[in-house]
């Protein structure tokens, strides 16, 4: 019991349930001592909010630092030992792997969790009428898929990221791995709190969360509200940490041109997370204040203005696409050269354009709004720049097929699904002119041609850029193979899945489908098509759960790898053994020549620096 | 940057006593690295050595097959130097087979393999054969892209894709979808193309392990795929924001309907003729214009054969236009397109095309159904401000509670008191929903904004047609 109770997790959640006692309590007292009734909703959100504080306490988030207030020294991150096996992972680890594996595992569960309201609803959609579930559960599954599954892409992006940026450029850990930990376990409590928002009345809005509706929205709309507002602040603290990393931590020789191209991809991604993401923070807090101190920031009859939100939003919410998808594309352009056995092609233009799409991706929110009633001058201008992304991306797409012509292409599970990245996010990208040109979207816009469009760009961009990357890793993490048959399955289940349910989507969208609607008008005929969408859907869950499968049953059973499975010239497979040590490399290495030439004989990227190198090359890494 | 990498070589040296090697390599150096690069060749071991040592060059390639050059002395004036240099090693026998050693990296194996490596005859047609056989690839390849365009195009063209076309404002638009589908088609198989084909053709066969072709970057190349997508993002642009003006184009005498949108109902008003109405009826080919505002949340109007879309915001100053001209008569459905809470997938109201004579028709039916009779106009009113949304008529339970048998009942309040319900509760349960919820109900989903849009004489309609419902 009370090895138990040491376990991080534990206490963290301990934490939690006496911090949201604590909120409720204190709101409850003083309107008690002030004579007046309780009221669930302001009770509530200082609940949800002092929770997360409460956890990040229970947790020891803020052990180290109170410690430094008080004046005291701690030891240093270098220093920092974990347990050893499994509980590792249920503790407040200083190690960047262990981190990215906590990352990787809260995304895995959230994915699932998201990808189960989808299948509920979906079930709801194969038929008309409604047969299972009520329309406001309805409205609330929607919304929580949305951001249930954005957490988990954030959270999956994080996980690659911290796993692999330091081992791909050279570091011990990364820059502040007090930080980083701070930043992982902020996201459970927020996790919670989200997944909270079902049981206090769910919400009707979907998951953009737009006045006045979400100001009249059930209490669960708060829950949404306060788990976004704090798992932004994960995502801030992220960017921060792996931004200096990429910039201060690298190999010695390694400029910038040399840095593998995940490390751009993470670069660009951070940049916007970093500068973005307090927007939609501050936009779901404004809500919320509306609801709890009447500040009329959206309410009309208060002189406000809903249309003020829409703008706040999407200025985060669609350069957040750009930050979903660069390191999806990252992983496609880092796996490709390995595994067709040539050089990425035009390196410097492919890690360029990921800086571009950030950048291009920061004045194109509006092109969510053109039926919004937006002032109409914007319109066109906010066409012009969301087409310009198109630019970047060609650049990306060009190159990896330059990159695979007269490749010796070989047809391993992580290549397979980077080429259904490829495929599919081609799909999305070409979706994208017809919504992104304002005529056409005049009809297109909030119908279903957007969920099949925005579901090719996420799986293409993320979903199956991260299978790739887990085939891939898995080996470093666990020091074993997954299946290769499973695996082979699992993509070959998947793809025409997913294909005929974007597709179905898109069809029934043209055809007049509305988003977000529990039930549809039998008379548009589109019975048949929600059907096999329904059962497309159904698919990818089982191709999924396959996958988690062989997730596990790898773990214990599976092949062991010895050496450079791949034959990458990346350093975390030409030098480090698996699973990968502690500390990373016990020896610092120099870069010598290009990340990914291969078929140039005799040439390398990395080699072992000579010893008494390794003084000069020793950076110290403070929290 | 100080330690940025090499430069890409320019100072490229050519050793082969056989003359079509060094044109041919000549050609295809200048045309890889640009007209920037110099080529120098040389045809004897002596020559060779000289202008390696006087001139340095980044690159040497040799003839892996010439015997003329000595390799041994070549090699031993290589590995001597400390400024950076590269070989290339081109054999023509070996099909092109292409080596390339850096001076700094060279082993001693790899040293002992090039001199012990039988050297043999020059076969010049191999270097041409090779380039003609990428090329041939990628003719094959551009074919290819040409016919699954025209296939996906065709495929995508003759499937119904869209609802049918029924406003004037949806030609232009549907224009573009078809520019759109003719642009994605290409692209698609632009790409899709060259990525299977090399697939097929350039997988790695069994027992095969050497990589692949080693060709890295090429700058003009990414300028053209910048360019390129440049101009065209630009095009559809400009014929977007061109389609954009042709559906906006306003006529100077249109009808004027004004839409209200509430949780969950659509209110059609037309001012001329003092008409409201629950259906919006539409007289073909004349232009309807329609302001556009929202009691409570935003909505979005949109017929899906007509195209366009609007959101309805709430507020006086957040009013917001289109202009719509049908040209098929028919009847078809405004469908709500932005969330709006419960019963957002219901609110739908019929949109009735009619011609001018049976719109003329209409109104003066309109005109004539307001008639003296307070119950009768109560139910035009509630059905035009969408109390029926929420109250049913027949007994069964909705969103609210049902009108029938409802006046004269006794109901439990939120408190736990009990009303009966008479006039007087009606009507503060109307102007006012929030001050007396009954116990089965929830507050604040009632709009509050009845006390402004309804008159005190319309609310006594309202209540004389609830009491008729026993």
């Amino acid at each position: 019991m009370k090895k138990f109770l040491s376990i991080g997790f534990v206490t963290g959640i301990i934490g939690q349930i006496i911090g949201t006692a604590v909120g409720i309590g204190l709101l409850a007292g003083i309107r008690a001592l002030m004579g007046l009734a309780p009221k669930a909703e302001p009770a509530a959100v200082l609940g949800a909010a002092l929770g997360i504080v409460g956890f990040m306490i229970g947790v020891g988030g803020f052990r180290d630092w109170f410690t430094w207030a008080k004046g005291e020294d701690t030891f240093e991150a270098e220093e920092f030992h974990d347990q050893p096996g499994i509980i590792r992972y249920w503790g407040y680890s200083l190690d960047h792997k262990v981190i990215g594996v906590q990352y990787g595992i809260l995304s895995l569960l959230l994915m699932a969790l998201g990808g189960t309201f989808a299948l509920i609803f979906r079930a709801e959609l194969a038929q008309t009428g409604m047969q299972f579930i009520s329309l406001d559960f309805f409205n609330t599954l929607i919304g929580m898929h949305g951001m249930v599954l954005i957490i988990s892409i954030l959270l999956g992006i994080s996980a690659m990221s911290n796993y692999l940026v330091p081992l791909l450029i050279g570091a011990k850990d990364m820059a502040f791995p007090r930080l980083n930990a701070f930043g992982f376990w902020l996201a459970v409590p927020a996790s919670i709190v989200i997944v909270a928002a079902i049981f206090t009345g769910g919400f009707d809005t979907g998951w953009t969360g737009y006045p006045p509706l979400s100001a009249r929205a059930p209490l669960g709309m708060q829950m949404f509200f306060v788990a976004v507002f704090f798992a932004g602040w994960s995502s801030i603290i992220g960017a921060l940490n792996l931004i200096v990393t990429i910039l201060r931590m690298r190999a010695q020789g390694m400029n910038m041109f040399r840095m593998p191209i995940f490390a751009w991809a993470v670069l660009a991604t951070s940049l916007i997370a970093l500068t973005a993401t307090q927007l939609i923070g501050t936009s779901f807090q404004m809500v919320s204040f509306q609801r709890l101190f009447g500040m009329g920031f959206f309410d009309p009859a208060k002189g406000g203005n809903p249309l003020l939100f829409q703008h706040l939003f999407w200025f985060y919410s669609h350069p957040a696409v750009y930050v979903f998808i660069l390191p999806g594309l990252g992983i496609i352009s880092e796996l490709l050269p390995v595994f067709v056995r040539k050089p990425l092609f035009g390196y410097k233009w492919v890690a360029m354009s990921s800086l571009g799409i950030a950048l291009v991706g920061f004045m194109v929110w509006a092109h969510h709004m053109f039926t919004s009633g937006m002032e109409e001058y914007l319109r066109v201008p906010f066409m012009y720049s969301t087409l310009l992304v198109a630019v970047p991306t060609g650049i990306k797409f060009f190159s990896w097929t330059a990159t695979i012509w007269q490749g010796r292409m070989r047809f391993a599970t992580p290549m397979l699904f980077t080429l259904g990245a490829i495929i599919v996010f081609l799909l999305g990208g070409l979706t994208g002119p017809p919504l992104g040109t304002v005529a056409t979207d005049l009809h297109l816009h909030d119908t279903y041609f957007v969920v099949g469009h925005f579901h090719d760009t996420l799986f293409g961009g993320y979903m199956f850029p991260l299978f790739a990357a887990i085939y891939f890793w898995y080996p470093k993490i666990t020091g074993r193979r997954m299946n290769e048959t499973l695996g082979k399955i699992h993509f070959y289940l998947m793809t025409p899945s997913f294909l005929v349910m974007t597709f179905g989507q898109m069809a029934v969208g043209l055809l007049g489908m509305r988003r977000r609607i529990a039930d549809y008008d039998p008379a548009q005929g589109f019975q048949p098509t929600n059907f096999i969408v329904t059962i497309a859907a159904f698919l990818v869950a089982l191709s999924i759960l396959i996958f988690f499968i062989n997730l596990f049953v790898s773990a214990k059973k599976g092949e062991v790898a010895k050496g450079n499975i791949w034959e990458s010239r990346s350093p975390e497979w030409s030098i480090l053994p698996s699973p990968a040590p502690e500390h990373n490399y016990a020896q610092p290495f120099n870069v010598v020549g290009d990340p990914y030439d291969y078929g140039l004989k005799g040439s390398k990227f990395v080699e072992i620096a000579p010893l008494q190198a390794v003084d000069q090359k020793a950076r110290g890494t403070h929290g | 940057m100080s330690d940025s990498p090499a430069p890409a070589e320019n100072k490229i040296m050519i050793a082969s006593a056989n003359p079509l090697f060094r044109k041919g390599l000549e050609k295809m150096v200048l045309g890889r690295y640009g007209k920037s690069t110099i080529v120098r060749a040389t045809t004897t071991t002596s020559e060779t050595l000289e202008l390696m040592e006087s001139w340095q060059p980044d690159l040497v390639i040799v003839d892996y097959d010439d015997k003329s050059i000595s390799r041994a002395e070549f090699l031993h004036q290589f590995v001597a130097g400390d400024l950076p240099m590269k070989v290339m090693l081109v054999s023509l026998q070996a099909s092109g087979a292409v080596v390339v050693y850096d001076r700094r990296t060279l082993t001693p194996a790899q040293a002992q393999d090039w001199l012990s490596t039988p050297q043999l005859a020059p076969q010049t047609e191999a270097l041409i054969s090779r380039r003609s056989f990428s090329m041939k690839h990628f003719v094959f390849a551009g074919v290819l892209v040409l016919v699954l365009t025209f296939l996906v195009d065709l495929l995508l063209s003759t499937t119904r894709l869209l609802p049918v076309q029924a406003s004037l404002q949806a030609q232009p638009i549907d224009r573009l979808f078809d520019l759109e589908i003719i642009a994605i088609s290409f692209l698609f198989s632009l790409i899709v193309v060259f990525i299977v084909y090399s697939l097929i053709v350039f997988r790695r066969k069994p027992g095969q392990e050497e990589d692949g072709a080693y060709f890295k970057s090429n700058n003009p190349l990414e300028i053209i795929w910048t360019i390129i997508p440049l101009s065209a993002v630009i095009g559809l642009s400009y014929f977007g924001a061109i389609t954009l003006g042709q559906t906006r184009q306003a006529d100077p005498a249109p009808l004027e309907i004004k839409v209200v949108a509430g949780q969950w109902f659509w209110r059609f008003e037309y001012p001329e003729y003092g008409i409201v109405s629950d259906k919006m009826y539409m007289p073909v080919d004349q232009q309807a214009k329609l302001t556009l505002t929202s009691m409570d949340v935003i909505h979005s109007f949109w017929v899906p054969e007509f195209r366009v879309k609007q959101d309805l915001l709430p507020g006086e100053n957040l009013v917001r236009e289109l202009r719509i001209t049908p040209t098929l008569i028919g009847e078809y459905k405004v469908r709500c397109a932005e969330m709006c809470g419960t019963s957002h997938a219901y609110m739908e109201s019929p949109v009735i095309v009619v011609s001018q004579t049976d719109f003329d028709t209409w109104v003066q039916g309109e005109l004539a159904a307001i008639g003296t009779d307070p119950a009768a106009r109560g139910e035009r009113w509630a059905s035009t401000n969408g109390c029926r949304s929420c109250h049913s008529v027949d007994g069964t339970t909705s969103v609210g509670p049902t009108w029938r048998g409802l006046f004269g009942k006794t109901v439990e309040l939120m408190d736990g008191s009990f009303v009966v319900v008479d006039d007087d509760y009606l009507y503060t349960a109307i102007v006012s929903p929030n001050t007396q919820v009954a116990k089965d109900s929830i507050p604040n989903v009632m709009p509050q904004t009845y006390k402004d849009s309804l008159s005190d004489d319309q609310i006594a309609d309202i209540i004389a047609f609830i009491k008729t419902l026993q």
